[in-house]
């Protein structure tokens, strides 16, 4: 069983791979012991002091609160704390991009919190382990940054509904990120509303979504006629400025993001029925398994 | 109706031309001599009902005598008069200048408008206008043609010349020249015709443009102090581009020459020396009047032609605005065939006669002189702001008279794009500090440091010459070049700019210094006069050369690679990214860890190769279907390993779906089996069909992209 | 081979960058030089040592559709011009239209927003003529066929792919993971966004050697040094490289599009010849996750990181000027 580490930093900060790799350990991995976090502590490169965002506590708090209040149901703690950890962050994509800090939330932070999220799992006749991508792996399989893509890609503007309808389908986060499709808002809006309107619901049909739109995308090009509004910068950097002042993000009621303009509906409501009539027309529908 | 010479030196002249005395006038008009001379000294002039008898006496007409625009046909008719063998027997090759290099229109572009560039009329600010005609004459035509040049008297001379110059070039030349006239049943009449322009003044023989032009071999008389060229090694290029030795010349004078300016005629062979009828020639020849007053009146000096006799010999011009027009008897272009092997693209049917050699084709003639114009001129032909060119020019084709290739203004800014961008935003005063947009023209001052004259130490004063530099196009020609200017606006210099980094932009850069400066950079004249005695008389450096040496002193070029260097620094600093000190680091290291960009495709890897796809058509079936059918190149090989095909669909990112084959069908080279395609043994080439199961498409096939690859081994994935 | 279910055009567009301003946190401009931006390498630098904290980057763009596109009998209706900027790394996509400079002119121009809190470090640009073709809306009838590097870091506009390169001290490094190390001249780290060389300034004069610019022995030495450092780096990058690749559902893996795929096309031709990247890269994963042929493998890889170097220059440089030198000792 993972525990908390004895020592968690007051302050996020960047862990390269490379220094993070020797608490990777294979204890760690199948479930057994966690580390105690002061070498780890030791190896981090600290960010800089003047900016509240980069306080641990609020971060922590919210994954307790995720552990207790999901321990029947952990897979549902994903659309309660993508956008809670988002409201948390708030990072640009920029900062986001940097794997160092995932790194450090997963190894320093919370790691278990991922190893409650992500149990050991094993092929036939080895050992289960956690998969060590949960801990510094790619965005999107990351523990936490794959949450925070999920919220930012998801969100419409300052509104995080979206993202929790989003991360109901595991499929959908994991796929519409894998395959970069929801780069364009108006296509991420628009898949949440089909999943909405139940025309693609289990996982085989939301994948067959997603391919059939990452197919005809290849020489349609959306943004022609599915229009987003420019991005502002204002807004997220007031937003993130607001962070030095903002109280802990909301438990029951879903938080506020940035104060950005959100998708364009007609843009929206183009897509999905779009989208919807490539799924419905797709002929690989009717072909059992 | 023309305002006409003065009465008194006309008649005096026709006297002479009638080879007439005063007194001899005086006794057929029944009047006294004194009366005659009074006429002649413009002490009186004759009462009209004398005008007529006046007429008479002199074999003319009465509109003749009261115009006084011409001279009357009484006296020697116009004819040739070829220069005396030398009495010691010596014999010249002809006007080595003349033959010395090949014929080359784009030569004769660079100097004949160099030349009328240093004649322009600079009082009214107007460009000069320099016009080429290319004008091919056939049948009747040439026959009137041939005709007006008295034909007859010179074909004995160039029959000589064949003879007795046949191992010479010049010879060779010759007889080529004569024999495609007569066996084309062709002339090629080249015209050079400047307006605006000072025209040949002076008299024939004393110093002047005439004579400079008309009957000294190789000589200077520039007009300004910054002239490039002159009548010198340029007039020479005129003949040199005649197969017949042959310019005829008709020129408007600015200045006028015994009280006229209209219609001064004269025409000038140059051949080598040859025996004609027991004569010995000894190598130029003019066409003219029999001059009176030289001994027994054979020399010939040029005439006041009329009207008629202009159209004739093809010389007339379209006003009486000053200028040439030099007519090229036979013009040929030799260097075209080195420069046109390769781009020819003319249609056979404009050539103009199929087994031609290429030397005399008029549309390949246009278009090296509009191409030379626009690569040489170019700056004097850019304007900009107040400033009007200095030059205009144009081409056109004509045959027997019809057009070939209507007139064509030469646009600088069609063939030397951003140089004629640059050197118009500097006109226009639209110059930028530091090029932050492409299609700007950043301006920079470069100092050259002139040196005193005499050999004295020190530094007379700073000019500040001008470097233009702006995006390249890639009609410019060589890029990342500087082209350096002075007050001719002729390119002296061409050179690259060396030492620049990788990625760099392409530029072209423009230095405009001396006189070409502007008006109110210090020292302009000087710098000009500085540059000029730098400059060799192929105009296409500046260095060390005896007049600077003699004027300034030995390491008076220096000061000129000194202002290169600023150059080349100053053209850095706009164009190179200044790197940081920690970009420096490691800078050997970091580009050992580069990935460089491909910028062409890769070569092919070396290895067993395999076989591949090398055609595919595709089309969707009625129930939505891929149809397709492909062909495969096969290798030479003993042995070919089993290849499947695999259609995918490609995607907007991430991996792409693959389909399943319904069938998949041999049609040659090779066999079907279990999905992967077998190919015979020694066939080179296998064609199959397929059409894929449309159950596992994950969308319509109208939204899909279609990817045939060939996969090593039966399985489809050798992976 | 590709084939596509209806009309398009055969040339791709011609995109141009005509100018990069950056605005600045005071609502300034300041207008790059022309410099920042390399046509021949189609790479902006955006990075710029006085400003490292611009808000956003204005690019000016042309695009030059090729001839056919704007014909009145064209197969296709309602042609635009857009510009897309996408960075993998942030998932970040700008669409910006570009516009017709004239009535059936085949220029188009207009001007894509870069936001610095948007990108890491590189995104790519191109560009799509877009139009309605048999009834379905937003085809693209031709696009670019090399994509723009816009690349918000870097001083200098040099395509291709660059790693990076540090020095410091290992023993008293503030990265106290490379403390373990102390005792070595370099270390690779591809964890991060982009591999690293971190050069251990604590052998002493080693980066002295490395900066240095000496001739002679000295040269041939630094040389040979170089070309050693770049091929443990390559085989690194390599290894690396391979060893992340994310697999479709048939088991066949998929190109890379970060640094690693750029490191694969670079060295695949050299670790599997004579087959396509994709084909190599096939072979290279299969051999990788099967039991057997990877120790096999190592010997090309080796190679082709040793290509790479140019260590065999480095070496028989080196080779002369020692054979040179001892030539002067004896005579």
């Amino acid at each position: 069983m993972i525990e908390r580490p004895h020592h968690v930093p007051e302050r996020l900060g960047l862990l390269s791979g490379a220094a993070a790799d020797p608490f990777l350990t294979e204890d760690l991995l199948r479930g057994v012991q966690g580390h105690g976090g002061v070498d780890l502590a030791k190896v981090v490169e600290p960010l800089p002091e003047d900016d509240a965002r980069w306080a641990v506590e609020p971060l922590r708090d919210l994954v307790d609160d995720a552990m207790f209040q999901f321990k029947e149901n952990r897979t549902d703690a994903d659309g309660w704390l993508a956008p809670r950890l988002h409201a948390t962050l708030r990072l640009t994509r920029r900062e986001a991009a940097d794997k160092r800090i995932w790194n450090h939330i997963a190894l320093a932070v919370a790691p278990d919190y991922v190893a409650w999220r992500h149990l050991p799992t094993a092929s036939e006749g080895k050992v289960p382990r956690i998969n060590p991508v949960r801990f510094m792996g790619a965005p999107d399989r990351q523990c936490f940054s794959r949450l925070w893509w999920a919220a930012e890609m998801f969100r419409n503007g300052a509104d995080y509904t979206p993202v929790v309808r989003a991360c109901s389908n595991q499929d959908l986060i994991h796929n519409s990120l894998r395959v970069s499709l929801v780069d364009h808002r108006p296509t991420a809006q628009a898949l949440v509303r089909i999943l909405e309107r139940g025309t693609a619901t289990t996982g085989r049909e939301i994948n067959g979504l997603i391919t059939a739109i990452n197919t005809a995308g290849a020489t349609v090009i959306y943004d022609a006629f599915a229009e987003d509004e420019p991005r502002d910068p204002w807004a997220l950097r007031q937003w993130i400025t607001d962070a030095e002042s903002a109280p802990p993000v909301p438990r029951h009621v879903l938080p506020t993001g940035p104060d950005e303009e959100p998708v364009r509906e007609d843009s929206v409501a183009k897509l999905t029925e779009y989208f919807a009539d490539l799924f419905e027309t797709a002929p690989v529908r009717g072909r059992t398994p | 109706m023309e305002a006409g010479e003065e009465f008194g030196p006309w008649l005096a002249r026709q006297l002479k031309i009638a080879g007439m005395t005063q007194a001899e006038l005086a006794e057929e008009l029944g009047l006294t001599r004194a009366a005659v001379s009074a006429w002649i000294t413009k002490r009186s002039v004759p009462r009209p009902t004398v005008m007529g008898e006046i007429a008479r006496a002199l074999g003319t007409d009465l509109g003749t005598i009261h115009t006084r625009t011409t001279d009357t046909q009484a006296g020697l008719p116009v004819t040739w008069y070829h220069r005396p063998g030398y009495r010691d027997g010596g014999r010249d090759g002809g006007n080595a200048a003349a033959f010395a290099f090949d014929a080359d229109v784009q030569v004769l572009a660079r100097e004949t408008c160099q030349n009328s560039l240093d004649e322009r009329l600079v009082e009214n600010g107007r460009p000069v206008r320099v016009r080429y005609t290319i004008h091919e004459l056939t049948g009747e035509p040439l026959e009137a043609f041939r005709a007006a040049i008295l034909w007859d008297e010179l074909q004995p001379h160039y029959l000589a010349v064949s003879e007795t110059a046949a191992d010479q070039k010049v010879g060779r030349v010759v007889d080529a020249g004569v024999r495609d006239m007569f066996e084309k049943g062709r002339l090629i009449l080249l015209r050079v015709d400047d307006y605006n322009a000072s025209g040949l003044t002076g008299d024939d023989y004393d110093d002047g443009k005439f004579a400079a032009v008309v009957r000294r071999q190789l000589e200077s008389l520039k007009s300004g102090s910054s002239a490039g060229g002159s009548y010198g090694l340029g007039k020479a290029t005129l003949w040199a581009t005649s197969a017949l030795g042959m310019v005829l010349i008709n020129s408007t004078l600015s200045v006028p020459h015994e009280g006229r300016t209209e219609r001064r005629v004269i025409g000038r062979l140059e051949l080598p020396w040859r025996s004609v009828e027991g004569r010995e020639c000894a190598g130029p020849a003019w066409l003219g009047r029999p001059d009176p007053e030289t001994p027994g009146a054979e020399v010939v000096r040029s005439w006041w032609a009329d009207t008629e006799t202009v159209e004739r010999l093809h010389l007339a011009r379209d006003s009486d605005e000053p200028g040439t027009s030099f007519l090229i008897v036979g013009a040929h272009d030799v260097a075209s065939l080195a420069s046109d092997k390769a781009d020819s693209v003319i249609d056979e049917d404009e050539n103009g006669g199929s087994e031609d050699d290429g030397t005399r084709d008029i549309t390949v003639m246009h278009r090296r002189l509009v191409e030379a114009l626009g690569r040489d001129f170019w700056a004097a032909m850019t304007g900009g702001g107040s400033r009007l060119p200095l030059l205009e020019t144009s081409v056109r084709t004509l045959r027997n008279g019809e057009v070939v290739i209507p007139e064509e203004k030469v646009d600088p800014g069609v063939t030397q794009p951003s140089r004629t961008r640059a050197l118009r935003a500097f006109y226009e005063g639209t110059t930028v500090d530091r090029l932050t947009q492409a299609g700007q023209v950043a301006l920079r001052n470069v100092p050259l440091r002139l040196p005193l004259t005499g050999g004295r130490r020190g530094t007379l004063g700073i000019h500040q010459g001008v470097l233009l530099v702006t995006e390249a196009e890639d009609r410019d020609g060589v890029p990342n070049q500087v082209h350096s200017l002075r007050g001719n606006r002729m390119t002296v210099r061409k050179a690259g700019v060396s030492g620049l980094p990788l990625g760099v932009n392409t530029f072209q850069a423009v230095l405009l210094v001396g006189q070409a400066a502007g008006d109110s950079a210090p020292f302009a004249v000087e710098a000009e006069e500085f540059l000029r005695a730098a400059e060799p008389p192929e105009h296409d450096r500046w260095g060390q050369t005896e007049e600077l040496t003699l004027r300034w002193s030995h390491s008076a070029h220096y000061r000129i690679s000194r202002l290169t260097t600023e150059v080349n620094a100053a053209v850095k600093e706009l164009v190179v990214r200044p790197k940081s000190a920690g970009s420096q680091e490691n800078a050997k290291l970091r580009k050992k860890l580069t990935v460089q960009r491909k910028t062409s495709a890769p070569k092919r890897a070396s290895g067993p190769t395999l076989p591949e796809l090398d055609g595919l058509t595709a089309e969707i079936g009625a129930a939505g279907e891929w149809r397709i059918t492909a062909e495969v190149k096969l290798p030479r090989a003993d042995e070919l390993p089993a290849m499947s095909p695999v259609v995918l669909l490609d995607v907007r990112s991430g991996s792409r779906p693959k389909l399943d084959w319904a069938e998949l069908v041999a049609v040659d080279g090779c066999e079907v089996e279990g999905g992967a395609l077998r190919f015979a043994p020694h066939a080179r080439r296998a064609v199959f069909k397929g059409f894929t199961d449309v159950t596992s498409h994950p969308v319509r096939s109208e939204f899909t992209r279609l990817v045939l690859e060939l996969r090593a081994g039966a399985q489809g994935s050798e992976a | 081979m590709k084939f596509y279910p209806y009309k398009r055009l055969n040339r791709p567009i011609a995109l141009r960058v005509m100018s990069a301003t950056l605005k600045l946190p005071d609502g300034t401009f300041d207008p790059l030089d022309t410099s920042a931006y390399s046509v021949p390498q189609r790479t902006v630098a955006l990075g710029v040592a006085q400003h490292e904290d611009w808000i956003s980057a204005r690019i000016g763009l042309s695009a030059t559709l090729p001839p056919g596109a704007t014909d009145a009998d064209a197969p296709w209706s309602g042609l635009r011009v857009l510009a897309v900027l996408t960075d993998g790394d942030t998932n970040l996509r700008t669409t910006v239209e570009l516009r017709q400079d004239a009535p059936d002119s085949k220029e188009w121009s207009g001007q894509i927003e870069v936001l610095r809190d948007d990108h890491a470090g590189r995104a790519s640009l191109a560009a799509y003529a877009v139009a309605t073709v048999d009834g379905v809306e937003g085809r693209s009838i031709t696009e670019t066929d090399a994509d723009w590097t816009v690349d918000v870091v870097s001083e200098e506009p040099l395509g291709g792919l660059r790693l990076d390169v540090k020095q410091a001290g290992f023993s008293k490094s503030a990265r106290e993971w490379l403390r373990p190390y102390a005792d070595v001249p370099w270390v690779i780290d591809t964890s991060g966004r982009l591999p690293l060389v971190m050069i251990n300034t604590d052998v002493e004069g080693f980066s002295d050697l490395l900066g240095g610019n000496g001739g002679g022995i000295e040269n041939k030495i630094h040389e040979l040094l170089l070309s050693q450092m770049a091929t443990d780096v390559w085989t690194a990058v390599f290894h690396s490289a391979v060893g992340d690749l994310e697999v479709e559902p048939d088991g066949s893996p998929v190109f890379p599009t970060d640094w690693r795929g750029e490191v694969l096309r670079e060295m695949l031709p050299d670790v599997a010849p004579g087959l396509h990247v994709e084909e190599a890269l096939r072979r290279v994963h299969r051999r990788r996750t099967d039991d057997t042929g990877w120790v096999e493998l190592q010997t090309r890889i080796h190679y082709a990181a040793v290509r790479r170097a140019g260590a065999s220059k480095a070496v028989a440089n080196a080779l002369r000027a020692l054979q040179q030198m001892n030539r002067e000792d004896s005579e």
